[in-house]
């Protein structure tokens, strides 16, 4: 039984041995570097970078339901991507334009 | 006239997300553009070099999906070519490409 399924999913249109799998798989890579940069002062973080990532995962989520074959992996990666990003953004605005404002505070 | 008007109604047109979600890679392409001066030190080792093995595999899936895709398969062309090009300047910046001396340079 178990290794019927599991063969249905190694036959998949979208399975393994497509690049249907693997270009969303190592996009997966996408989110993992951006959350290794988590730890990288927000200075070093750049705007272009982080809004283009946030605004692809938006898209992409719906684009990955409209394609043939649909793809679910697709989809999910691209959520992580767009929640990454905005995360990153975020830190950025706030370093940027929050602290500002305490630090000229501070200095009244 | 009739041109623009095949390009609007066709199925990987303006009118639908195979149009729309390429459009937005391009955004990864005009932001290392925007860092394209940006001193190595301030470039992530970590987002270039996925960036330049997920635009490989990208080109693949254009190529496979259906509808194939052109447009999404000249984005990550360019996105390869700048990326690299940003990998090599990261690269350069943290020491990895020091040849002996008297080696002729590439570039």
């Amino acid at each position: 039984m178990a290794t019927s399924k599991l063969q249905a999913l190694w036959n998949h249109p979208a399975g393994p041995k497509t690049i249907h799998f693997w270009a969303p798989t190592f996009k997966w890579g996408i989110s993992i570097a951006n959350i290794a940069d988590f730890a990288k002062p927000p200075e070093k973080l750049s705007y272009p970078q982080q809004f283009a990532v946030t605004a692809t995962g938006i898209i992409w989520s719906r684009y990955s339901m409209v394609i043939t074959p649909k793809n679910w992996n697709l989809f999910s990666v691209n959520v992580a991507m767009a929640g990454t990003g905005l995360y990153q953004l975020s830190r950025k605005i706030r370093h940027d334009y929050f602290n500002e404002e305490e630090a000229a505070a501070l200095k009244e | 006239m009739s041109f623009f008007k095949t390009f609007i109604n066709s199925p990987v047109g303006p009118k639908t997300t195979h149009f729309w979600g390429p459009v937005a890679n391009w955004g990864f392409v005009a932001a290392a553009m925007a860092d394209i001066d940006k001193p190595p030190e301030m470039l992530s080792g970590n987002m270039t070099g996925v960036m330049c093995v997920y635009s490989a595999l990208c080109m693949r899936f254009a190529w496979m999906v259906r509808p194939r895709n052109y447009l999404l398969l000249a984005c990550h062309a360019s996105n390869e070519t700048v990326q690299l090009y940003q990998l090599s300047r990261w690269a350069k910046g943290q020491g990895y490409l020091q040849m002996k001396e008297d080696k002729t340079p590439s570039t």
